[in-house]
């Protein structure tokens, strides 16, 4: 009970004529000042849980389980109460930061905004505030980015202050969703360098969004990986880099430039047409006839959980 | 869009279709509920459009006569004249009847002329830039600049009054404002990775504008054409009323001017004069809803669904 | 053969109001058949204008671009149409790079016919270039918008092959792409290029990626090109 986010059975589908179902059973729990990180390629639902999460998924969608925040059922909230928590205990950060920003509204303005409608706090309060904030994310003279406009920055700079304006309320939980995509790998440090401090400063935990398996390993204490709508692995990240279980989690190191890009043959399923059995048995190098027919279980063992029967 | 929602078909996704509800969803918000009302007022515009088609189409199976039958002058409604005669005693309804295929043929010849003169405009100083675009651009400017009211009544009192005329004059001053935005979201589309590859490849400009472009400017060019269409037909209206329309086609506006000329308003006619006026406002807004319809919608829905993908 | 690039240069912007600036200057190097050229530099020193040049879709400032011995920026009427179709581009954006109102296969049937191969011949030659992307058939019936990036982008490679070309600027091939679609992109690419002897400009800010496909490579920074 005591940890900070609790996912709980979580079910993600779309309703319509022929009812989709997009996520399916995903459970984890975030504690305090931890950080985990999802992985997984595209169009394997990343997003949506943390669109779930935030509760910004589209009207169609069905939502089942249990989403415990701080021990709040985030599923049972009302619209409003749902808007008092978005900015203030939960923060996201989004893709493209660059689009994320308001181009007609200076910096020091929009990072601001938060803390006059959360926090109500006056003029003079809040630029004090934003100053700190912008010093504690690496800016040497905070005073001269006030007046600045997104244009004027580059896009690691203004992913930069992007996370300034996610943080300035300092969350409990941040959401980072594919922070590095599009990014050259000297903003991607940058970026990286920020989310770290900020855990260690701030104590905020961080649920990471990602492919990039380079920059989560330098930033998550745990990971989960996630194929078609499900977890497929679960384990502390310095025990999974060095020993993934899981077929699709070692075709992904496998891929890495490290390794050589090993690809993983085949196509990764739509979510609207996962296989039977074992999902990931077509592209598995170790299928066996039982991964056809039945549907392997998340088995926890040894700190780690693995959606296999290799390794039951 | 297009693309977004036939992803959207695909997966089989629709809006209510009363499945168990036991499962949580979002609220509407108010934005959506105020898109559903516009929802309603465009199926209205549609409805409101195709009477007035109908009555374009087959006048003869509405009005209860024929336009240039003649009764007794100056009647008030009746049984046997449902808006009454007028000064020359020619029943109101029929008139009305007939007219509306007048109106809309001027409004629709006009935007069409408009919208051809527009989009090709516009489509050549887009795709080409350079001095192409910059004498395209210039003449547009000219034109936009142009005192077009004025300008159409000086033309309407030296050239003979003609509908066709009065079509051309229309249409070749209204296609400015089209030609620009259709020049802007070209430049937008040349830069795009299918018009490069297809320019990559080897494809004529014709063809890359034709196929890779046109198709996707339809959203800009459709509602744009029908509000070219409403404000035609407002035009023929003022000017029909200014006396300077064809008195041969008896449009509303026509009717509107022979009402306020020959004795409608002084006797409080209001059978004369009020339903041509109410027949041009309802048109031109079932016209100008049906180009609202024709806007592109965006929704976070769809959004999130071509992301499964 | 090969394609002789020879000092290039771009400049932008002289307007009324506006300076001009330099992109880069003197930039020169060598495309061989069978070979992979790797370009690396920071984004915004004009690696993909560089590549824009070359297939003929910019003009350089400066400079001069060679294909088997004459200058492209000379060729006119057929032997341009041969040049064209020789050298192909493939960009970074695989949803931005197909027409989202065509499906695939109406996109497809388009190259056929600027080919003007026979339609009797057309089906059987877009399955074996299916089958050489290790495509289903069924990705023909779809929209852009309903493929992955990993298939689009395997499907732009496809459409560059049915033109039979000698030599393909590769822009960020795989930047939009996530790790495990990125290697198999990159296998792909080396599969075809043994086959059918392709020379490749790669243009990169990933270092590892470049490090991985290219036989010789150069860097583009501060406006020159330095070669390694």
């Amino acid at each position: 009970m005591n940890s900070l986010l609790d996912v709980k059975k979580l079910k993600v589908g779309f309703e319509g004529a022929k009812p989709v179902n997009v996520i399916s059973e995903v459970s984890f729990s975030i504690q305090k000042g931890e950080n985990l990180a999802l992985v997984g390629e595209s169009g394997c639902g990343k997003s949506i849980i943390a669109h779930a999460i935030l509760r910004l998924l589209a009207p169609e969608a069905r939502i089942e389980g249990s989403i415990l925040f701080k021990g709040r059922e985030l599923l049972k909230l009302s619209e409003k109460e749902m808007a008092k928590l978005r900015g203030n205990e939960l923060a996201i950060i989004f893709q493209n930061a660059s689009h994320a920003l308001n181009p007609v509204y200076s910096i020091g303005r929009q990072l601001a905004e938060p803390l006059r409608i959360h926090q109500k706090s006056g003029k003079t309060d809040a630029t004090k505030k934003v100053l700190k904030a912008l010093a504690q994310l690496g800016f040497s003279s905070p005073e001269k980015y006030l007046k600045f406009y997104p244009s004027w920055g580059s896009g690691g700079m203004n992913q930069r202050f992007l996370i300034a304006s996610s943080t300035i309320l300092e969350p409990e939980l941040l959401i980072a969703d594919e922070p590095s995509k599009g990014l050259d790998p000297a903003r991607i440090k940058e970026v990286e360098r920020e989310l770290w401090v900020l855990g260690k400063e701030a104590k905020s935990s961080l649920l990471l969004i990602s492919h990039d398996l380079g920059f989560v390993r330098r930033l998550a204490d745990k990971i989960a990986v996630l194929y078609s709508g499900e977890i497929v692995e679960l384990a502390k990240t310095s025990v999974f880099f060095k020993q993934p279980r899981h077929p699709y989690s070692q075709g992904l190191l496998g891929s890495l430039p490290e390794n050589g890009f090993v690809p993983i043959p085949g196509l990764a399923p739509a979510l609207c047409e996962s296989p039977s059995g074992c999902r990931f048995h077509p592209r598995c190098p170790f299928q066996k006839e039982k991964c056809l027919r039945e549907h392997p279980e998340l088995k926890a063992r040894e700190e780690r959980a693995v959606r296999c029967f290799l390794w039951a | 869009m297009q693309k977004e929602s036939r992803a959207y078909k695909e997966l089989g996704v629709q809006r209510n279709l009363g499945l168990p509800k036991e499962s949580y969803t979002l609220k509407e918000s108010g934005l959506q509920k105020f898109g559903k009302i516009f929802k309603t007022f465009n199926r209205g515009g549609l409805l409101l459009f195709f009477f007035f088609f109908f009555l374009a189409l087959f006048p003869s199976l509405f009005a209860p006569y024929s336009p240039s039958e003649r009764f007794i002058p100056y009647e008030a409604p009746s049984e046997a004249h449902l808006l009454g005669t007028n000064d020359i005693g020619n029943d109101i309804l029929s008139e009305l009847v007939y007219g509306t295929r007048i109106s809309l043929m001027v409004g629709f010849a006009s935007a069409c002329i408009s919208t051809v003169i527009g989009l090709s405009i516009g489509l050549l100083a887009g795709y080409f830039r350079g001095w192409t675009a910059e004498v395209l651009m210039g003449f547009t400017d000219v034109v936009l600049l142009l005192p077009k009211l004025p300008l159409i009544i000086i033309l309407g009192a030296f050239l003979r009054p003609s509908v066709w005329i009065l079509i051309l004059v229309l249409g070749l001053l209204s296609w400015e404002s089209l030609a620009r935005i259709v020049r802007a979201k070209t430049l937008q589309l040349r830069e795009s990775g299918y018009v490069k590859s297809a320019q990559c490849i080897g494809f004529s400009s014709f063809h890359i504008m034709c196929t890779d472009i046109i198709p996707n400017l339809v959203h800009v060019i459709l509602p744009k054409f029908m509000l070219a269409t409403a404000s035609a037909m407002i035009s023929e209206a003022s000017l029909s009323f200014l006396g300077l329309g064809d008195p041969s086609l008896k449009s509303w506006g026509i009717m509107l001017s022979f009402a306020f000329s020959r004795g409608g308003f002084i006797r409080d006619m209001w059978w004369w004069y009020l339903p041509p006026g109410l027949c041009i406002t309802f048109c031109v807004l079932a016209v100008a809803l049906l180009g609202f319809g024709f806007e592109p919608k965006t929704g976070v829905a769809k959004k999130e669904v071509v992301k499964l993908q | 053969m090969g394609l002789k690039i020879e000092k290039l240069s771009k400049r932008y912007g002289k307007g009324l109001f506006s300076r001009e600036t330099e992109l880069f200057r003197d930039v020169s190097f060598k495309l061989e058949a069978g070979k992979t050229f790797g370009l690396t530099g920071p984004s915004g020193t004009g690696k993909s204008t560089l590549g824009k040049i070359i297939v003929g879709l910019e003009k350089p400032s400066q400079g001069d671009v060679f294909y088997k011995g004459s200058s492209i920026f000379e060729l006119r009427g057929s032997e341009k149409k041969v040049f064209r179709r020789k050298v192909q581009m493939m960009f970074q954006d695989p949803l931005d790079a197909f027409n989202p109102r065509k499906k695939i296969e109406r996109s497809l049937l388009d190259i056929l016919s600027l080919l003007k191969i026979p339609g009797s011949k057309g089906p059987d030659k877009i399955r074996l270039m299916l089958k050489t992307v290790g495509l289903n058939e069924e990705v023909l019936l779809r929209f852009p918008a309903q493929l992955s990036g990993g298939q689009l982008q395997r499907l732009a490679l496809g459409r560059i092959l049915l033109l039979e070309p000698a030599f393909i600027i590769l822009d960020e091939p795989t930047s939009a792409l996530d790790v495990s679609v990125q290697a198999q992109i990159l296998q792909l690419l080396k599969k075809v290029q043994a086959r059918e002897k392709l020379g490749y400009l790669l243009i990169s800010h990933d270092e590892a990626v470049v490090r991985f496909m290219a036989d010789y490579c150069g860097k583009l920074e501060h406006g020159s090109l330095s070669l390694a």
